[in-house]
């Protein structure tokens, strides 16, 4: 239970960023922790155990996405994002100006070919390059260009 | 002609080198040259600057996107609790299985069985001895605290917390029907028991939004075992208190006590056997 508790959110929100939804995300999170429990019972590596983890997520969330059909658009609720996640400590001004900032990331990701935001995404969980070449299926070489294409288009959005 | 470390100070960063560098992703070598030029280049200390701030402004806003979604982790905890319970037992009986198909010669099954059979025989003659009042069938089925799942699943109703806090008890509990007990007795292959050894007991009970449903309720025995009917109803009024009291929500209350109600005392009482009753 250690590890669920641990990566239990980390693996939701990987889930929910392929455009699962939280009821479907709920259910490929227990999924995994249920194959887990298989893994270790039959006496398989628990070397690397992070990665494993996203990797056997990653698979049965595309799987459901294939099930589903259809992805889930999240693009609608987008736009009350600078109503809707905003830090209650600075002044007004600076709370908009941090919103409308995470708004123009999040929008230059959702441009990103598909591959490239799962290795972003995968790195934002705390992934090492090593583990997101092994959950996607990836060299080493193509993970590192694909985080420098990505940050690069990032930093020009971000303005600085 | 610029020796190797003069060029390597001299030759700017590239981006995939910054963000490398930042990941600690460079092989050891070639992080202390890159540490050295980052102390002596302004353009590409600033530039790593840019990327890192981009890289937290990017890290927090994939948070800030999901996070206000993420549930409570209590309810998932406790379904996948229940579903690796469900997994070990199924596991177990497989392994038993294979080993009687699959391991066992025939004279090394009776070499296993013989034995079995024995201890088995003396258990059963221990109870019949030490419980001549009872019924052979009640016997038997005194040695189950816990209800047969296929036929007690447990049944709710659609309630909200305020109706299940503010109804007083004895407003949701009514007394099951004897010819409702008489049909749960049958189910469970005891038509015959006793009233005084049985209580039809509601599954998840009527406080905690049950209904009065034959997949709600069995016969759950008063006397001999450690886990009877009175300290359900001590686990009943723990988790009412904690429902009312916003400790835990009515849903995961239910389903731990449907899954496993003695697991579930476990749990809420934090003891591996059941307290002393105050009354």
């Amino acid at each position: 239970m250690g590890l669920f508790d641990e990566f239990r959110c980390p693996l939701l929100r990987y889930s929910l960023s392929l455009g699962l939804s939280i009821y479907d995300g709920e259910e490929v999170v227990q999924e995994v922790f249920l194959a887990l429990f298989q893994h270790l019972h039959l006496g398989r590596s628990r070397k690397n155990l992070p990665g494993w983890l996203f990797r056997v997520t990653h698979n049965l969330v595309l799987k459901q996405r294939l099930a589903n059909q259809t992805l889930v658009q999240r693009t609608a609720g987008d736009a009350s994002l600078a109503e809707e996640h905003v830090d209650p400590t600075p002044s007004p001004e600076e709370q908009m100006s941090a919103a409308q900032r995470r708004y123009r990331l999040q929008s230059v990701v959702q441009a990103l070919p598909e591959n490239d935001q799962h290795c972003l995404r995968l790195r934002a969980e705390g992934l090492r390059y090593r583990e997101i070449a092994t959950v996607l299926g990836m060299s080493l070489g193509a993970v590192s260009i694909s985080l420098t294409r990505s940050l690069s288009r990032l930093v020009r959005a971000d303005g600085r | 002609m610029l020796n190797k470390d003069s060029y390597l100070l001299t030759r700017h960063l590239s981006d995939a080198e910054i963000v490398r560098s930042a990941d600690g992703e460079l092989s050891p070598q070639r992080s202390a040259e890159a540490k050295a030029h980052l102390e002596a280049c302004w353009q590409c200390r600033a530039r790593m600057e840019e990327i890192q701030a981009t890289i937290t402004g990017f890290a927090r806003a994939h948070h800030a996107e999901f996070d206000a979604q993420l549930p409570p982790a209590a309810g998932p905890r406790a379904l996948l609790r229940a579903r690796l319970t469900e997994l070990g037992s199924e596991q177990r009986t497989e392994w038993w299985k294979g080993a009687f198909w699959v391991g066992f010669s025939l004279p090394r099954l009776a070499i296993v069985c013989v034995p079995l059979l024995a201890i088995a025989i003396g258990i059963l003659w221990f109870q019949y001895s030490s419980q001549r009042d009872l019924t052979s069938t009640s016997v038997l089925f005194d040695t189950e605290s816990a209800p047969n799942r296929s036929l007690t699943p447990g049944a709710t109703r659609q309630v909200t917390i305020s109706d299940v806090c503010s109804a007083p008890e004895e407003e949701v509990v009514g007394d099951v029907s004897i010819s409702l007990r008489q049909r749960v007795l049958q189910e469970y292959g005891i038509p015959n028991a006793r009233p005084e050894d049985y209580e039809i007991d509601y599954l998840i009970a009527p406080r905690l939004g049950g209904t009065e449903d034959i997949r709600n309720l069995w016969p759950e025995p008063y006397r001999t075992r450690m886990w009877n009917a009175r300290v359900k109803d001590a686990l009943e009024e723990r988790l009412h208190e904690m429902v009312c009291s916003g400790q835990l929500d009515l849903h995961t209350a239910q389903h731990d006590i449907a899954t496993d109600w003695i697991a579930a005392y476990k749990k809420y009482f934090h003891t591996n056997k059941p307290l002393p009753l105050s009354s």
